[in-house]
Formats: structure tokens, sequence, C-alpha cells
């Protein structure tokens, strides 16, 4: 079994590493929290100017062919600094729907979601379903011979900056993915600050009309592409959970050697070699389950969706482990909000709550067995 | 926290004069103890007070002051004497905080909120009737006071309420995983109060809260902070959305169950609960040391 990288991929990481040590340390972070859009257009013209946003879109419409492996790499890194701009919202998954859909246009969206010039995000979530996607309440209906859209999609992310929507809603029935322009006339949008300090919005979609040209996928063919769509996502938080795992454990190691009580660093204490022993293994044990569910993907193994579950709840238990003891053991300056670790602590938690939570990836590996 | 030591060590001109504004709240206190290189060891504290004449001079900062925004007065352990052993030199003061050269800077913390603070000192004076106690016996004080707040910290009743509510709010899912959960939360926070009620039947018969006072403040942090991941857990995605379009004060809120954004901020503030009034990790020392001998 070969594990190691290829040198292509090996490039990649240093390139990532090495904007993020320039562009992204903590108060660079923090500007961007603090600026309207929430990302910062600058390194979102640098990403395509790197290439980044062409990694996983085939040659034939621009891409680099490039497949999981990349896309963990970059995702890693990005953990690591705590990356906030919207890759996973609009190359991840609107490029991974659009590139496999029948949408007469997709070269030329994907080429402006790679030029940078496009954001687009995914609408799944709805208010009253939790995690069951496919019972969501927004449906097409045909009042006077328009094909309309209505209902209320949440949580979508970077909504405030999109400029299309693939929205999943129900058409004659069946799970349908329908594009839409943020601008379109019966669309409002109201964004919110994430608990991360990135960004997402609810969309109220009150007789918009649509074309059946924007109705994308529809029946099994949209639920298989958007569970495709899951599963890489899945895999690409999980693969920036990692990178954060590694980034709390050396910070919190880093840290323990530089304070002093009892005259003495505080890495000298056995509970607490311990306790930052524990957060290694679970990040060790964390990216063994990435590599895995990676693997499986790359090679349309049949066995990809249960491994995902189980990566998601280690992610999850492994998160919440390293994310908490690093913070207490920061002491206090665990709790500040002007010390990055505390960060990490929270984008786990979002990382968690998005996609199915542990618990509720627990019962679809259960299930599925 | 500051009313027994007062009530227990205080001269009957200190109890006359403290007591019944903390009874009646007229008077809010803060706590002076952590300092920035002085946490878990507490006693190596260096902010230093100096009698000259009818008062001392105050000179250092403390830390993590939690509600110092709003307190009338701090209690402070100080450093009256450079002694030996780093405990005999401690003092322990009340500070009225209005006092000159008094200032308050907020720190926030990861739920984005402003409970704590530092509090810097430049040449505050404070009459030294405002002494408890002895000169340099202060250490002895703030343990026994640590040991009272570690009542206080076990938070009994709240988790209690704050269980009930969580069953309430989430009654209609049915959700067996979650269920089960909160049962196992119940079923420790039934042997964490009835540690509690036998510490207190101890101290009705005449004892004090010894070191067993930290099996409450480890296990009641413990309790709280999965119950705080309850909450999130229940909540699910819908905690993503943390601040409506105008900050905290929108009246827009985003969708799913009410209680979920307030969670997420309730389980990021809960975290300092293993690390304030001695990390849990100082207090398993404490009893490794004072009960098992080891």
């Amino acid at each position: 079994m070969n594990l190691n990288y290829s040198d292509e991929q090996n490039m990649l990481r240093e390139q990532v590493l090495k904007f993020c040590e320039t562009n992204y340390d903590f108060i660079d972070r923090e500007k961007i929290l603090e600026s309207d859009s929430g990302f910062s257009k600058d390194n979102w013209q640098q990403f395509a100017e790197l290439g980044w946003l062409a990694v996983p879109f085939k040659e034939e419409n621009g891409g680099f062919n490039f497949g999981p492996v990349e896309l963990t790499v970059l995702f890693e890194e990005f953990g690591k600094a705590l990356v906030v701009e919207p890759y996973l919202s609009s190359v991840v998954m609107s490029g991974t729907i659009i590139e496999n859909s029948n949408h007469k246009n997709k070269s030329s969206i994907i080429e402006k979601i790679i030029s940078g010039e496009h954001q687009i995000s995914v609408a799944y979530a709805e208010p009253n379903i939790g995690y069951k996607f496919f019972d969501c309440y927004a449906s097409t209906s045909v009042n006077n011979n328009i094909l309309s859209l209505n209902g209320t999609k949440s949580l979508v992310l970077n909504a405030g900056n999109a400029s299309q929507f693939i929205v999943l809603a129900k058409h004659d029935g069946l799970s349908a993915l329908i594009m839409i322009d943020a601008e379109v006339d019966g669309l409002s949008i109201q964004s919110f600050k994430t608990i991360d300090g990135q960004t997402c919005g609810e969309l109220t979609f009150e007789n918009v009309s649509i074309d059946t040209d924007s109705i994308i996928a529809s029946g099994v063919d949209a639920e298989a592409l958007f569970n495709k769509m899951m599963d890489l996502s899945i895999l690409c938080i999980s693969a920036e959970a990692v990178g954060a795992m590694n980034a709390s454990y050396m910070k919190t190691v880093q840290y323990t050697k530089e304070r002093e009580q009892f005259s003495q660093p505080i890495s000298n204490f056995q509970v607490l070699q311990h306790r930052m022993v524990d957060m290694f293994i679970e990040t060790e044990l964390t990216k063994s389950l990435l590599i895995k569910a990676t693997l499986q993907l790359d090679s349309n193994d049949p066995n990809a969706e249960n491994t995902i579950s189980a990566l998601k709840v280690q992610v999850g238990k492994a998160g919440r482990l390293i994310g908490q003891n690093a913070v207490q053991l920061h002491g206090g300056m665990g709790v500040s909000n002007e010390m990055s670790i505390g960060h990490y602590l929270k984008r786990f938690t979002a990382i968690d709550s998005m996609f199915g939570n542990t618990q509720y990836h627990i019962n679809k590996y259960q299930t599925n067995q | 926290m500051v009313g027994p030591v007062i009530y227990t060590f205080g001269t009957q001109e200190q109890k006359d004069r403290f007591l019944p504004d903390i009874l009646n709240f007229d008077t809010w206190w803060c706590q002076g103890y952590s300092e920035p290189g002085s946490g878990s060891d507490l006693a190596s504290l260096k902010t230093k007070a100096v009698l000259d004449g009818d008062q001392y001079i105050v000179n250092g900062s403390k830390t993590w002051t939690t509600l110092a925004q709003n307190a009338d007065w701090i209690f402070c352990l100080v450093r009256t004497e450079t002694t030996q052993k780093k405990q005999e030199g401690i003092s322990f003061l009340l500070i009225d905080m209005n006092t000159p050269g008094i200032e308050v800077k907020p720190i926030i913390t990861i739920d984005g909120d402003h409970e704590v603070n530092s509090v810097f000192f430049t040449d505050v004076k404070v009459p030294a009737d405002q002494l408890i106690g002895e000169e340099g016996k202060g250490w002895t004080y703030a343990k026994f006071l640590l040991a009272h707040e570690r009542f206080g910290i076990a938070g009994v009743p709240v988790v209690k309420v704050q269980i009930d509510r969580l069953k309430n709010l989430t009654a209609e899912y049915n959700d067996a995983d979650l269920n089960r959960k909160i049962a196992e939360l119940e079923i420790d926070l039934e042997a964490l109060e009835f540690t509690e009620l036998r510490t207190l039947a101890a101290i009705a018969e005449g004892g004090h809260p010894g070191a067993e006072s930290s099996i409450l403040k480890i296990r009641g942090t413990e309790i709280q902070q999965r119950l705080t991941e309850l909450y999130v857990e229940a909540a699910g995605q819908y905690i993503l959305p943390y601040e409506g379009p105008d900050g905290f004060e929108s009246n827009r809120t985003p969708s799913g169950p009410e209680y979920a954004s307030p969670s997420v901020a309730q389980y990021l503030n809960y975290r300092k609960t293993s690390i304030y009034g001695g990390s849990n990790e100082i207090q398993k020392n404490i009893i490794a040391k004072a009960i098992l001998g080891v």
C-alpha cells in the first residue's frame, strides 16, 4: 500500500502552507471576519491565480482533473490556518453538482467559478427537517402556466456573496436541483454570521418563476448527485478538521512549554503530557480514517459511504476532545477571543453540526451495516 | 464568596459595615485572585500592598475578574511581604472599586461576551481597616473562600432546571439517543447532589467544607459542560448562525429551534468552568494530597 503523496501533491501543500503563513495569521483573519463580505476578495483572486479554484474540475471544463486526494491536501492546510474563504460552498459543493449535472451551459459557469468571478452556493437545509434534506418543503408549482418556486432554505453558506444558488426542492413530487439567480424577483436573503465567524443566509422564495432549463437534475439522479456532493463535502471538512487538530495540539504543546507555574513549564506535569498525547493520538486516528475514505472515494469503492460516516463520527468526537483540551490547557487564555485556540474549538463545533452530526452518522453507520 | 470570609474572620466593625449591604444586594463584589502570571499557581501572586501609615498602597494587576465592570467592591489577595514560603506573605484586602488608580479593561471571551476583565492597580490607597484578619494570613482566608466557592460552582439547582428545560424543548423529537444521554446525566447529577448533601450535613454539625468540596467542583463542572454539549447536539445544524444581521441586538432570528443559537454561546462560555475556581486538574491535586496523602 503506497500512501505517499506525489511530488505534485506535495508542491500543492507547500504552496498553500506558504500562502497561509504569509497572508493568514490570526490578525489578518480577524480583519477578514470583520469585513462586510466575511471573506477576502484579494485572497479569492489569489486562489484563482494559483489555480486552486480549478483543482477538482475536469480538464474539458478548464480544471486540473484532480480528485479527492488533492482536495484533502488543500483543506488540511486551510484547517491549520482556519481559512474562511468560501471554497467549500462554491468550488466543492456547487462545483460538484454543476459539473455532474445536465446544465446546458455548465462549461461557462465552471469557467466563472475557476476565474473567481462567481461564487455559487447550494441551498439544501430547511427550518424543520433536520438532516433529512430530501424531505424538503420547498417545491415548484404551476400557476397560470408559469412554473414557480416557493419555500424557505436555511443555513446557506456564503449566501450573501453568491450570484447563483442551487436549490434542493420538490418538483413533480420528486427531488430536484434547481439553479436560480440571486437577483431574481421573489427571492429574499437574510445573512447571518456563523458561530465560527463565517456567514450563512436564509433564503425565502415567494413565487419565484423558473424555466425548466434551470432544473439541472431531477429524481433519483438529483438525489444521487446530491449524495455524491455530500460525501465529498464531508471529506473536505474532515480534512480541514484534521488540519485544525494538528494545529491545536501543536499550539498547545508550544504553549505548555512556555507557560510557567510552580516555577516550571507546565509541560513538565504528567497529567498535561498525557492529555496532549491523547490529542495527538486522536489526530492520527482521524487522519487514518480520512486517508481511508479519500482512497475509497477516489476509486468509487461501494464502501465509501460507510467510511465517510465513520470518518464524520471520528471527526466529531476527536474535534470535541482536542478542541476542549486545547482550551483547557491554555487556561484562561483558551477562552479569550484574542487567542486563536478557542477559534479552533468553534470550527470543530461548526464542522460537527454540518451534514449530519456525530449521533446522526453513528445511526447511519449502524443502519448501513 | 466574600460573605463567609467576612463573617468568619472579619472584625465586628467590618461585619457591620459590609454584611448588611451584601444581604440586601446593595453592593456587588468581584474577586481579585488570578493574575497574568498566577493562575493555577495562585500563591505566586505579585500584586503588592505596602503599609504606609494607616493605609496600604496597592500596585499590580488582576485578571479574569468576573463582572468587575459592574462591581462596587473587589476582594483582593495581595502580597504584603516577600517571604521564603510564598503563601506566607499574602494578605486579604477589601477595596472600593471607585478608589482612584483602579482601571478595568474588558476581555472578550470566545462566546463573544464581556464577562471578565483585567483590573489594574496604580498607587491605589486602601484604608488599613479594610484588611481582613491578620496581615500575612491571607492564604488561609483565601483557601477558606475557595472551599465555599466550590459549593456554588457545583451548580446542582441550575443544572436541574436546565435539564428539565432541555427535556421540554426536545420532547417532541422523541429522540432515543438524546433521551438516554439526558438520563445518564440525571443519574450523575443524583450522585453529585447527594454528595453535596453529605458535605452540607457535615457542615451543619460544625465542620467546614474541606478537600471533599473539590469533588463537587470537578463533577459539577463536568456535568454542566456535558449538559451544554447536549443542548448543542439537540440543536444539530441549527447552531450554525450565531449573530443576527445586526449583531446580537437583532430582532431577526435565524431559522431552527429558538434555543439553538444561545446553546452554542453557552457551550463555549461553559468551557471556563473547568478552568476557573482552581482548574479541575488542580482540584485533583488537592484531593490527591489532602485526602489520599500521596
